[in-house]
């Protein structure tokens, strides 16, 4: 079953001129990790804020065509039941931050939707635990380090456990200290929670090993939706709308330009290492 | 030419389009909780810089209160009416009970302004001669006379001020807010009110 | 150890991060603030809110709070004495039923001053009530005390909202006038109208800075769930997480009752007998004395 479903969508903010996304089709099967990449202002959050309904619920403008969740209308979806369906975190954390502790934060959704105060406390013990900030429960969500506060975000989200969870640029704001952290949180829901994750992200390195698919989004329309390493292949065209393939992918895929490589384009730098070894003697100079 | 066409402007502001809908919503009270922080911030910012504790004067928080009913409606007069607690304790210039006795004044200060836009159709970016003298004259002058009114009839009541002190006090009081709402408030009219219509949270009836 | 590496900043100020308040649950110690704040109303002897600024302060001690954090309210408290004591001499009322005093070459009215010694001392007293608490909780104490009676879900958010964005606008306000000042602009040698000016010009971004916010805001609000009316999605009763995490104890019982029984005693004595009277003052009888008056 598809957990998300986008046919013919068009969308144009109020006061804008153009539309930020154009005819968009897309569909993405339930339990399915996908990297969402395309170059700045390319319509990113514009399709991931359609997805969370925040298009049109929360933002004002015009659209056209259907955004369908676990095959419901999400425009019909009421806010309470699609924050259990869906959980969205911001680019910026600090601005999805109401509460005055980080305890208050997590606990925030869950009362929302409804759950009763022990499924609260234990939903509140497995997000912090998860994401790292159980020794944070009692400070403010304003006064912590950036990498804290994008994990406080992804707890605060996670602990309603949805099926769907979307993550703009959630490495956007952090330390590389950070980013491996929110990474490996991302990875452990992918494998141990069985959640589709949608993650949007110039930092194609650290996700692109997580992902089932790639959708490269280019003024406003899907262009490509394919696994990665299909996407990575046509370097040339990723780099030709400034977006920015895994440094590994690149060096190999100069090497195949020479010649001097014939097998498929890693994209960790773990698979760069084996890669590396089936090189002929000399390519590396 | 620019004054003759704001003038045939003026008021429509207020005016629901045909087909457009507008109804309350989280942007409005999201935006009274901000302004009730704003209202903190400036409030205690202008009682602790001019510190005459109880006796307003000088005191920019009107402003935020009648600019902010004038944008955000009801929200706004709500936020006028409570920000003053906080920011009266803060700032110590006014213990509790004061501040609960000062609450009419509050709204009233929020309340006459945005009453005067709305009924007499004045246009909050201040375009005409017209729109300058329904904010100077309500905005200002009489929302801090009635809050100044009943203000020093609470000094008086508490015992804070002797009843022959009411009418300097309410002179002082009068004008004394009077400067800052003028120059603080005009301010944020004149360069603040064209973002603000362009926002959702902005309120064209009372509560939408 | 110096008590300020105790101390923790909050929105609303600085409090201790360790105080004997805390052991009190916060509707215990919102009955405190309601006390001290709203029982000097009932007395007029002013040696008797001294005594209450005096217990308020020993409160301070106890609570660990950092003295050198008053500081601030000198000066307020010198104006506000001033103020209250020229406004009694310049419009003292009818003067042919008061009682002149000659004092260092000035003729006072002695029942206007009276009453402004009394109005002064009793106006203190209620500040510093409201002062403790500020010093003695955190924004979340403050929730949680107005939702354990009963306060419903939206306007106590809206509260914590409202407190949340005062510290934002804060740092926001912080963060512009440190970017002036690192442009080398020294406020001390602007003219007032120059000061005026640029506190305005200050405020201006910051109302900009709001409306962003409140779209963002309202966004994170929706995209967890929360609607207009506070309910949650199963329809029933919405669940109090962090109230129902707080156990009102035996002692904040007897504390919250002793502490609201003495100040309807007060009230009760106070209007049913002259003992919180002027009257009944043997330091205002002392004074009058050493006056010649009565």
């Amino acid at each position: 079953m598809n957990a998300i479903e986008l046919s013919g969508v068009t969308w144009r903010y109020e006061h804008a001129k153009e539309p930020a996304l154009v005819d968009v089709d897309l569909a993405i099967p339930e339990g399915e990790f996908v990297l969402v990449i395309g170059p700045n202002e390319a319509g990113k959050t514009t399709l991931v804020s359609a997805i969370k309904g925040l298009i049109p619920n929360s933002i004002t403008g015009v659209l056209k065509g259907d955004v369908l969740v676990f095959g419901e209308r999400v425009e019909s979806i009421k806010p309470p039941v699609l924050a259990k369906q869906i959980g969205f975190v911001f680019a910026d954390p600090e601005s999805q931050f109401t509460a005055l502790t980080v305890e208050e934060e997590i606990v925030f959704g869950l009362e929302n939707v409804g759950w009763p105060r022990e499924t609260i406390g234990k939903r509140v013990e497995w997000a912090a635990r998860i994401t790292g900030v159980e020794d944070l429960l009692d400070k403010p969500p304003y006064d912590i380090s950036g990498g804290q506060k994008q994990r406080v975000a992804i707890a605060s989200v996670i602990a309603m456990q949805p099926r769907i969870l979307i993550l703009d640029e959630p490495t956007a704001m952090i330390d590389p200290l950070g980013k491996d952290l929110v990474v490996r949180i991302c990875a452990e829901l992918k494998n141990d929670h069985d959640m589709t994750i949608v993650v949007v992200e110039h930092n194609i390195e650290a996700f692109a090993p997580l992902a089932d698919k790639v959708v490269m989004v280019n003024e406003g329309r899907v262009e490509r939706v394919a696994p990665p390493r299909e996407i990575f292949r046509d370097l040339d065209y990723l780099l030709a709308r400034d977006v920015h393939p895994p440094q590994v992918s690149q060096v190999f895929g100069r090497l195949r330009e020479r010649g001097l490589y014939r097998g498929e384009l890693p994209l960790s730098d773990e698979e760069g290492f084996a890669s590396w070894r089936t090189l002929p003697e000399g390519a590396a100079r | 030419m620019a004054t003759n066409s704001a003038a045939g402007s003026s008021g429509r502001i207020w005016v629901v389009e045909e087909g457009e809908r507008r109804s309350p919503g989280i942007i409005h009270v999201v935006m009274m909780a901000l302004f009730i922080g704003i209202g903190i911030v400036v409030g205690t910012l202008g009682s602790l810089a001019i510190p005459i504790g109880f006796v307003s004067a000088f005191w920019p928080g009107q402003a935020v209160q009648a600019v902010g009913s004038i944008w955000f409606g009801a929200w706004g007069v709500i936020a006028g009416m409570f920000f003053p607690f906080i920011s009266n304790a803060m700032s110590g210039s006014a213990p509790i009970p004061v501040s609960a006795a000062y609450l009419p004044a509050n709204f009233i200060q929020g309340f006459l302004a945005v009453a005067a836009f709305k009924l007499l159709k004045g246009d909050p970016r201040l375009l005409t001669a017209r729109d300058w003298t329904i904010w100077v004259v309500f905005g200002v002058l009489v929302a801090n006379f009635v809050g100044a009114f009943w203000g020093t009839y609470v000094l008086s009541w508490f015992g804070l001020i002797t009843d022959q002190a009411r009418i300097p006090a309410l002179l002082g009081w009068t004008f004394g807010n009077s400067i800052p709402s003028l120059i603080f408030g005009s301010i944020l009219l004149k360069y603040v009110t064209p973002m603000v219509i362009r926002s959702k949270a902005f309120v064209k009836g009372w509560w939408a | 150890m110096a008590r300020s590496e105790f101390a923790k900043k909050t929105l609303l100020g600085i409090v201790p991060a360790d105080s004997p308040f805390y052991a009190f649950h916060p509707v215990t110690r919102l009955a405190f603030l309601f006390v001290l704040s709203v029982t000097p109303m009932f007395i007029d002897r002013p040696e008797i809110n001294l005594a209450i600024i005096a217990m308020t302060f020993g409160l301070f001690w106890w609570g660990r709070v950092r003295m050198s954090d008053l500081k601030k309210y000198r000066l307020l408290l010198v104006t506000v004495a001033l103020f209250m004591f020229i406004v009694a001499y310049l419009a003292p009322g009818d003067k042919a039923q008061l009682t002149p005093v000659r004092l260092v070459g000035l003729t006072l009215y002695w029942e206007p001053m009276r009453w402004a010694f009394v109005s002064y001392v009793r106006l203190m007293a209620m500040l510093f009530g409201a002062i403790l608490y500020f010093s003695t909780n955190r924004e979340r104490d403050v929730l949680v005390g107005l939702r354990t009676l009963r306060l419903p879900f939206q306007v106590s958010y809206v509260a914590g909202l409202s407190l949340r964005s005062a510290g934002m606008f804060m740092e926001d306000f912080a963060t512009i006038r440190e970017a002036e000042q690192a442009r080398a602009l020294d406020l001390d040698a602007l003219s007032l109208r120059e000061k005026v000016k640029l506190y305005t010009m200050y405020t201006v971004p910051l109302f900009a800075v709001a409306l962003r916010r409140a779209d963002e805001i309202s966004a994170a609000l929706y995209a967890r769930g929360y609607t207009l009316s506070g309910r949650p999605g199963t329809g029933g009763k919405r669940t109090d997480y962090l109230r129902d995490k707080s156990v009102l104890r035996v002692r904040d019982w007897v504390v919250s009752f002793g502490l609201l029984g003495t100040f309807v005693v007060i009230a009760i004595v106070s209007r049913t007998t002259g003992v919180f009277s002027i009257q009944a003052s043997p330091l205002i009888g002392f004074v009058e004395q050493l006056l010649g008056i009565g």
